[in-house]
């Protein structure tokens, strides 16, 4: 497969969609030609897959951070027709709305780093990481459902964040048209002590350093002055309510691509088409999942707030620990896009892919040792990719394969070499995490940077990361 | 050497032939789980799946739970049998550690299972979901293997 990509300039990359039968539009790719020279064909295979899907609208996207993944590379976009178009729980994935949150504070890189080695344990012991810690909080029914159909509303009602985090979390940190009655009594239970858990494998709660601003007007509005600046960044989503979503509806639209009679490459990809019940029924259901990611964070934001009070003996709003802004990278929306000239309504399916809209931030994680970007959403990522744009390195290698080749402890002590705190539930996790399993994030950054889909604005560096 | 063999939990191949992990994606896990029966092919394939949630020689049998599961077909009843025990790890706050599966049938099946409360330091990594991708129920001469991706 990769020997049919057509080069179309130093950034861009097109299978026609005469490289394979059936499919209905073409694939586009934005990458550097050293990312594509390591792209396997499985890889784009799968995104050949997704151009077989009907409705789907031209062109099927991979980012370049793409990897294999379930049914669809992670590190792709889909644009579905509203009408002809398919809702696919299969595309969407497991952890719908997973995503991240800065924050940014006016703490300097030595204040913060000279209390690390307190704050790091502090955050481990206020943000409860990995599978076997409890939620701090047990949601009622009522509650549940409130966060569902509310999202972070609720949060801020309840004392967790305020209306200027709001303002800047995408789609204000609720998607209208959340229905709970669609969510299945198993994911509300899942969903009931999980609120203000960050999780477990890639999911990350980062101190960062500004280590570069490269638009400084840009990087003022967003309240990035300084170089030695502290940030914090969470990476995390919908946790056992948003997976069981996605399970619940991937058994839904196994009997419903039968019903309706729909071919599809690869039965990972199942949905039902865009108007009907089951396309619709999970629509409604997702929307609560990304509602509950949402306010997931938003609750573990003010945690994080709280607990650099008590280290630092400031109140949080005196040391500006606004939300920077709050993203998701595995959604499913209706947007408003121009196709062949024409202004339309369209599903997007983002898989392991943010939001670029223009002049909006859009966030990159990193890997642990490695730099997260804050970028700026164009009009070029509205022409090319459906207003989108990656959403961090992409592993480069299995966790099987990492845990095998690394050592957890040898990992820490070399991130504690360069001066970076780590904790987690146990060794084995940063060895699944090693940044050396990752692609390398600044390859992936300069080629969207370069393609001019979303310039760099801010690179941030890791201080201290805990992970579940 | 323990933290080493603590962090090879999940290249271990099943020292009885129960089961044995697979390197195949560039983001998961995958195991292929063993069985002369259905019974024994169930219980293996999760304990395979709880060796990557827990550390499961470390999880007691205090706490029993019976679960039913019913399925269209076998390869459901493994996929909905495993997802059931994901969902009751958050719903029960349980780590479970050993699996009695009672009776069972190519649709139906009624398991006891054993574990004790959820704690951090007795926890691997949280398994999302069961895939479809590569998901494989095939009957051989020896008996039943089960191919199984999970999504980290």
């Amino acid at each position: 497969m990769k020997e049919k990509l057509k080069q179309v300039n130093e950034f861009e990359w097109e299978l026609d969609k005469s490289v394979r039968p059936r499919m209905n539009v073409k694939a586009r790719i934005i990458a550097n030609k050293k990312i594509v020279d390591d792209l396997d064909d499985g890889t784009l295979e799968q995104l050949t897959n997704v151009a077989c899907l009907p409705g789907v609208i031209e062109p099927v996207v991979g980012m370049t951070d793409m990897h294999f993944g379930y049914g669809l590379p992670m590190g792709a976009v889909i644009a579905f027709d509203l009408e002809k178009g398919l809702i696919s729980s299969g595309a969407t994935g497991f952890d719908i709305n997973c995503g991240v949150n800065s924050i940014r504070t006016n703490l300097t890189f030595d204040e913060v780093n000279s209390r690390l080695k307190e704050l790091v344990p502090a955050l481990f012991n206020t943000v409860p990481c990995g599978v076997g810690s409890k939620g701090k909080l047990r949601l009622t029914g009522d509650q549940l459902n409130q966060v569902l159909t509310t999202g972070v509303n609720w949060a801020v009602e309840n004392g967790y964040g305020v209306k200027d985090d709001i303002e800047h979390t995408e789609e204000n940190g609720c998607m209208e048209g959340a229905d709970q009655s669609k969510v299945s009594d198993l994911a509300k239970k899942r969903g009931t002590a999980q609120l203000g858990t960050l999780g477990a494998g890639n999911h990350f709660l980062e101190i960062q350093k500004v280590s570069e601003i490269y638009d400084k007007e840009y990087a003022k509005k967003l309240g990035i002055t300084d170089t030695d600046q502290v940030m914090i960044m969470l990476h995390c989503g919908s946790r056992g309510l948003g997976h069981q979503v996605a399970s619940d509806y991937l058994k839904i639209h196994e009997q419903a691509i039968k019903k309706y009679n729909i071919w599809i490459p690869d039965n990972q990809l199942v949905g039902a088409p865009a108007n009907s019940k089951e396309g619709q029924d999970y629509f409604a259901a997702m929307k609560c999942a990304v509602n509950y990611a949402f306010t997931n964070r938003l609750v573990m934001t003010q945690w994080i707030r709280e607990t650099f009070e008590k280290v630092f003996s400031k109140d949080w709003e005196s040391m500006d620990m606004h939300t920077v802004y709050a993203i998701c990278h595995n959604i499913t929306k209706i947007e408003e896009h121009t196709i062949n000239g024409e202004k339309r309504k369209v599903y997007v399916t983002r898989k392991g892919a943010t939001r670029a809209f223009p002049d909006i931030p859009a966030l990159i994680a990193g890997t642990m040792g490695t730099a997260s970007y804050i970028c700026k959403g164009t009009e070029v990522a509205m022409q090319k990719t459906f207003g989108s744009t990656v959403h961090g390195a992409g592993r480069a290698m299995s966790r099987h394969a990492a845990i095998k080749r690394f050592w957890g402890d040898k990992v820490k002590k070399d991130l504690s070499d360069r001066g970076i705190v780590t904790q987690s539930t146990h060794p084995k996790v940063l060895a699944e995490e090693s940044p050396d399993a990752y692609k390398n994030v600044i390859d992936v950054v300069d080629s969207v940077h370069g393609a001019g889909v979303s310039p760099k604005m801010v690179k941030l560096s890791p201080m201290g990361v805990l992970k579940g | 050497m323990g933290k080493k063999d603590k962090q090879d939990d999940q290249g271990k191949e099943g020292k009885t032939g129960k089961y044995r992990f697979i390197d195949d994606l560039t983001s998961d896990v995958m195991f292929e789980a063993y069985g002369k029966d259905l019974k024994e092919v169930f219980e293996n394939a999760a304990e395979a799946l709880f060796t990557v949630i827990c550390q499961i020689e470390k999880v007691g049998h205090k706490i029993e739970k019976e679960i039913v599961v019913e399925a269209d077909d076998t390869k459901n009843l493994m996929i909905d049998w495993l997802q059931e025990l994901i969902a009751r790890v958050d719903v029960e706050e349980l780590f479970f550690s050993r699996f009695d599966i009672q009776k069972i049938t190519p649709t139906i099946l009624k398991a006891k299972v054993y574990g004790e409360e959820v704690k951090p330091e007795l926890g691997e990594t949280v398994v999302k979901a069961v895939t479809y991708y590569k998901f494989d129920f095939k009957k051989t001469p020896e008996g039943y293997v089960a191919t199984v991706s999970l999504d980290i």
